[in-house]
């Protein structure tokens, strides 16, 4: 529709792919889209530990591998262990002079699983060791390449294979784990929340992450078509919608300092993000207006931590 | 094609083509602030040094415009002489720029924590890299900004120090700047940047702020896709 747009700002983001084509991700994939700006910036100099996950299953069965930088595939609960690991083995081989005094960053990348649910221990370990890596946590919000079932970061609401909802249920019924939180209070340099439909604004976090001087923590919002239950085209207007709505807000933690870097305001009424996606259509005007409720909350209490200074 | 040696590492290129572009296809990192592959190079940051030895003599280039001979025999990229002179260009640059986090960063790597000389007030994050400007040029197609002045009064800035009428607002030059230094803010439908004010679009559909007007008809100019079409907000396209 649009066929010169790119004329402008999207002509100087880096040309070299990093996460080539043939993978199998689901059409209308956004986290495969967040990750591939994501590696764009960190280069070619970077290691990457992912932990099992929609992003491991559909890049490497086995001959084949869609990743063009070294990247080890670890179990569901410590890509953030193996990391650290790397980041002391290297500095160790530095150290004794074995490898060329290089800068090379190291990324551990996990699924909400990975991270919220399995992964959080060696997460924790990791960040309180103060291990200088990145640690990118890809949300959307369920096990999505086992069939859908509930995770801690699946929100409220939401119905699930393991979280139905009926009569009985309304699906998940406890709010949305905030790993944001959690990764802050380890007290690391960066923290940050970014979606793939504003790929300036995640960029541009990423650069940040990857200057931290210390541990950093990144959450991507990766909206699932297959699982969220919308037509792929509307991948990066649900991304768009999480974020105007409120539900999703992107802000960013330096050094204890919080920063909102997109202001929607006048929010959306959150019904314009829940109304189109299968796994909320159950939900009933009640519902609605408590999830309106707690989001406001929410807002209201990062807007207010933004005007600390 | 003409074979020589990088850290005694044997690399082949073809005659005429940038060390900088040989040494990173094969996986040298060679640290840069002015060059984009975008845009190519303008030699302006001096960060990229290297050292090369021809039949004849050593010496120290920008490896982002030297181009590649026959004459060359090796090229070292982390030698004792290559860290001094990007040590000195990272300290001066430091400098020029005490707020920048990028040049902090990266001095940090070569051991420079506080610069040695006196620090700039005035010169904010820029260090005149001159990628903004050719980003304009070159990719947007506007040329609305430029470095006027000269000495240390030599700035990134539109004509005559005013808001300029071929500026369209899109804000390109901002996602380009390797230190972040250009302004740009959007509130209450108005953005700024360079000195001027530009009035946001409003989409029909959601009633929310998007881009400049300026920039549509600018777009709607060189694509020939009517205004009414482009008014409306990529999320309700």
């Amino acid at each position: 529709m649009l066929p010169n747009i790119e004329i402008y700002a999207p002509n100087v983001v880096p040309k070299e792919e990093f996460v080539v084509s043939g993978h199998r991700a689901c059409q209308g994939c956004a986290e495969v889209l967040a990750l591939r700006h994501a590696l764009k910036i960190f280069g070619k100099d970077t290691i990457i530990a992912m932990a099992t996950g929609c992003m491991e299953i559909i890049s490497t069965p086995l001959p084949t591998t869609a990743w063009t930088q070294p990247w080890i595939h670890v179990a569901f609960e410590n890509a953030a262990a193996v990391a650290s690991g790397i980041e002391a083995g290297l500095r160790i081989l530095r150290k004794k002079g074995k490898i060329p005094d290089k800068d090379i960053h190291i990324v551990a990348i996990g699924g909400d699983g990975g991270t919220a649910d399995i992964g959080l221990q060696a997460l924790s370990g990791a960040l309180e060791r103060y291990h200088k890596f990145t640690y990118i946590c890809v949300d959307n919000e369920a096990y999505m390449n086992t069939g859908i079932q509930r995770s801690s970061s699946t929100p409220y609401g939401a119905s699930t294979t393991t979280s139905p909802a009926g009569k009985v249920s309304i699906g998940q019924q406890t709010w949305k784990k905030d790993m944001v939180k959690i990764a802050a209070a380890h007290n690391i340099p960066y923290v940050a929340t970014a979606c793939p439909s504003y790929p300036f604004d995640l960029i541009e976090k990423v650069k940040q992450a990857k200057m931290a001087n210390g541990p950093s923590y990144l959450h991507f919002l990766s909206v699932c078509p297959t699982g969220w239950r919308i037509p792929s085209e509307a991948a990066i207007k649900y991304g768009r919608l999480a974020v105007e709505t409120g539900i999703f807000p992107l802000y960013e933690i330096k050094d204890g300092k919080y920063r909102i870097t997109y202001n929607p305001e006048p929010l959306r009424p959150v019904k314009d993000y829940l109304k189109g996606q299968g796994r909320f259509r159950h939900l009933t005007d009640e519902h609605i207006e408590y999830i309106q409720k707690r989001t406001n909350e929410h807002w209201e209490e990062i807007k207010k931590l933004a005007s600390l200074k | 094609m003409v074979k020589f040696k990088i850290d005694n590492k044997v690399v082949e290129a073809k005659e005429g083509e940038y060390l900088l572009d040989v040494a990173r296809r094969y996986g040298f990192s060679i640290p840069t602030l002015c060059h984009h592959e975008a845009l190519g190079s303008d030699g302006r940051c001096r960060v990229c040094v290297v050292e090369v030895k021809t039949r004849w003599r050593k010496r120290i280039v920008t490896s982002c415009l030297f181009p590649v001979s026959k004459d060359i025999e090796e090229v070292y990229t982390a030698s004792e002489d290559v860290k001094l002179v990007r040590r000195t260009v990272l300290e001066l640059l430091l400098a020029r720029c005490p707020e920048s986090d990028v040049i902090r960063y990266m001095a940090a790597k070569y051991g420079i924590t506080e610069p040695r000389y006196k620090k700039d007030t005035d010169k904010g994050k820029c260090i005149l890299c001159n990628m903004c400007v050719r980003t304009c040029e070159n990719i947007v197609g506007v040329s609305a900004i430029g470095i006027i002045g000269k000495g240390p009064e030599k700035k990134i800035s539109p004509p005559f120090r005013e808001a300029s009428d071929a500026c369209i607002g899109c804000g390109a030059c901002v996602a380009v700047c390797p230190t972040g230094h250009i302004f740009m803010e959007d509130k209450d439908g108005i953005r700024l940047i360079w000195r001027k004010r530009f009035e946001l679009a409003v989409c029909p559909k959601c009633g929310r702020y998007h881009a400049p007007v300026e920039q549509l008809e600018f777009i709607s100019k060189k694509t020939n896709v009517p205004m009414e079409e482009l008014l409306v907000c990529t999320n309700c396209r």
